[in-house]
C-alpha cells in the first residue's frame, strides 16, 4: 500500500542534444518516446516503465517535477485525502496528461517542489526481459546504469528567520506519505536543526533526501551501479568523454554507498550511486550525524566539503 | 594554436586561452583557490564574470542567473564564454559570497 518507489524525474536542459548525449551515451539510458512539446522520454535498462527520466528543453536548468509511484491505484484517493487534510493543495492529472500514466494526482511539497503520484505507467520491460534473463544486457552505452535510484532536493534553511523547509518536508513525507526516516544531521548551538534529511520506502537507505540550502533547487539525481568496480570504471567513461566531475570516487559515511558525482552539460549535477548501503527497514532507529561529523558523513574519506558540493547546484 | 591573453582584473594575473576553450577551463588552470568552478554546463551561475573589454562568443547559459540584457553587456558565466580576441574581465559570481561567508549551521 501507498508508495512504492521513485517513477521519473523531469530536468530541465539547455541544450537537448548535448543533454541526449551524455544520458544515452555517458549514463547508457535509452529514448523510449517524445511528445509534440519536445520532450524526451528515457529508460535504464534494468526498469520496466516507460520512462525515468524526462528531459525539457529550457532556458534555465533544474528540475521541474518528480513523480513517485503507489502501489494501487485507490491509493492515490487515499492519499489525496491525507494531503488535503494536512492543508496541502492537491490537483486531478487526468489519465494521459503525464505521456503513459494513468490519473495522477499533483502538489507542492513544503519546500516548493512539484511532486506527483501515479499508479500506472505503461510497461516497456527490462532489456534482459523475464524469461531466463541475462544478468546484463550485451547491448547499452556508457556506465549503463541500472535504474534512478533517488534525487536530494535542495529547501530553504535560515535558521534564524525561523525558517526550515527540511524539517517542514521530512514531517509531511512521514506523517502524510508514511516515509521512513533514515538517517539525519543536526546542527546549530543546541544541536537541534534538521538539517538534511534521508528518508525511504524501499528496503534501501534513501529514496529521496533534504538538505538545507539558502534557496530550493535540485541537488543531485542519482542512478545505481552495482558496486565499487562499476564506479571506478564509471568514472573512467566519465573522464574519457569529458565530463565535468564534482567529487571522484569517495563512499559516503551517511547511507555508506559508494558514489561520484558530476554535471550533465546542462549544469545539473548527477551521481553514480552504488551498493546496498544497509537494508532500510521501517522499524530501524533513525541515524543521526552531529554538525561537526557532518562532512565525514557525506565524504567519509576526507571528512572535507569537495569541489562545490552545497553551494552549487540547479 | 593562437592563444588569447585573459587578465583578471580583480587580482592583476593573466593567463592564455585558445578561442576553442572557455575562460572557466582556462582560468581553473591557474589552481588558485576561490575560482568560481563549479557545474562547467552554465547551469548553477557560480562563475559569472563581467567581460569588460575583448570580443567573445557565448553558448547557452542559464536565463536564472544571466539576462539577455546581461549578456549583451558582457555579463556572463565563464564555462560559457569563448574569447574571440584578448579578453579583460572581472569575476562576479555566487563564489565570491560563499567564499567570505561564515556558516552558522553547519550547511548555511
Amino acid at each position: 500500500m501507498g508508495v512504492m518507489r521513485i517513477g521519473h524525474i523531469n530536468l530541465r536542459v539547455l541544450d537537448m542534444d548535448a543533454a541526449l548525449d551524455h544520458y544515452e551515451n555517458t549514463m547508457g539510458l535509452s529514448v523510449t518516446d517524445r511528445d509534440a512539446d519536445g520532450n524526451v522520454y528515457l529508460k535504464c535498462w534494468d526498469e520496466w516503465d516507460k520512462y525515468s527520466v524526462i528531459l525539457t528543453e529550457a532556458d534555465s536548468a533544474g528540475m521541474n517535477s518528480i513523480a513517485f509511484k503507489v502501489e494501487k491505484d485507490a491509493d492515490l484517493d487515499a492519499l489525496k485525502k491525507r494531503i488535503t487534510d494536512y492543508g496541502i493543495d492537491v490537483t486531478d492529472m487526468a489519465p494521459g496528461e503525464m505521456n503513459g500514466c494513468g490519473r495522477a494526482i499533483r502538489f507542492n511539497l513544503p519546500s516548493g517542489h512539484d511532486m506527483r503520484l501515479y499508479a500506472e505507467k505503461e510497461f516497456l520491460g527490462k532489456a534482459v526481459g523475464t524469461l531466463n534473463p541475462e544478468p546484463w544486457p550485451d547491448e547499452g552505452k556508457g556506465v549503463k546504469a541500472h535504474w534512478l535510484d533517488h534525487a536530494l532536493l535542495m529547501c530553504e534553511l535560515d535558521p534564524e528567520r525561523g525558517v526550515n523547509k527540511v524539517a517542514e518536508n521530512t514531517k509531511f513525507m512521514k506523517e502524510v506519505l508514511d516515509f521512513h526516516l533514515g538517517e539525519q544531521v543536526l546542527v546549530g548551538p543546541d544541536g537541534d536543526i534538521q538539517a538534511a534529511t534521508w528518508m525511504f520506502r524501499t528496503s534501501t537507505p534513501h529514496d529521496i533526501a533534504f538538505v538545507g540550502g539558502p534557496e530550493m533547487g535540485l541537488h543531485h539525481v542519482a542512478f545505481f551501479l552495482d558496486e565499487w568496480n562499476d564506479v571506478l570504471k564509471a568514472a573512467d567513461i566519465m573522464a574519457k568523454r569529458k565530463v565535468k566531475m564534482d567529487v571522484t570516487p569517495q563512499r559516503h559515511g551517511i547511507t555508506r554507498g559508494y558514489t561520484i558525482y558530476f554535471f550533465d552539460p546542462s549544469g545539473n549535477r548527477n551521481e553514480t550511486f552504488a551498493g546496498l548501503g544497509y537494508l532500510a527497514q521501517p522499524d530501524m532507529p533513525p541515524i543521526t550525524w552531529t554538525e561537526e561529523n557532518l562532512w565525514r558523513g557525506i565524504f567519509y574519506h576526507t571528512g572535507e566539503e569537495a569541489g562545490a558540493f552545497t553551494t552549487v547546484y540547479t | 594554436m593562437t592563444k588569447n591573453v585573459v587578465t583578471i582584473l580583480d587580482t592583476g594575473e593573466t593567463y592564455g586561452c585558445a578561442g576553442e576553450e572557455n575562460l572557466l577551463d582556462a582560468m581553473v588552470r591557474l589552481g588558485r583557490k576561490g575560482i568560481p568552478s563549479g557545474c562547467h554546463g552554465g547551469g548553477c551561475g557560480v562563475c559569472k564574470i563581467h567581460i569588460v573589454d575583448g570580443a567573445w562568443r557565448g553558448k547557452a547559459m542559464s536565463r536564472e542567473h544571466v539576462s539577455r540584457e546581461e549578456e549583451a553587456h558582457g555579463i556572463v558565466l565563464a564555462c560559457r564564454a569563448y574569447p574571440a580576441s584578448d579578453v579583460t574581465l572581472k569575476v562576479l559570481g555566487k563564489m565570491k559570497k560563499a567564499v567570505c561567508r561564515e556558516r552558522k549551521y553547519g550547511l548555511v
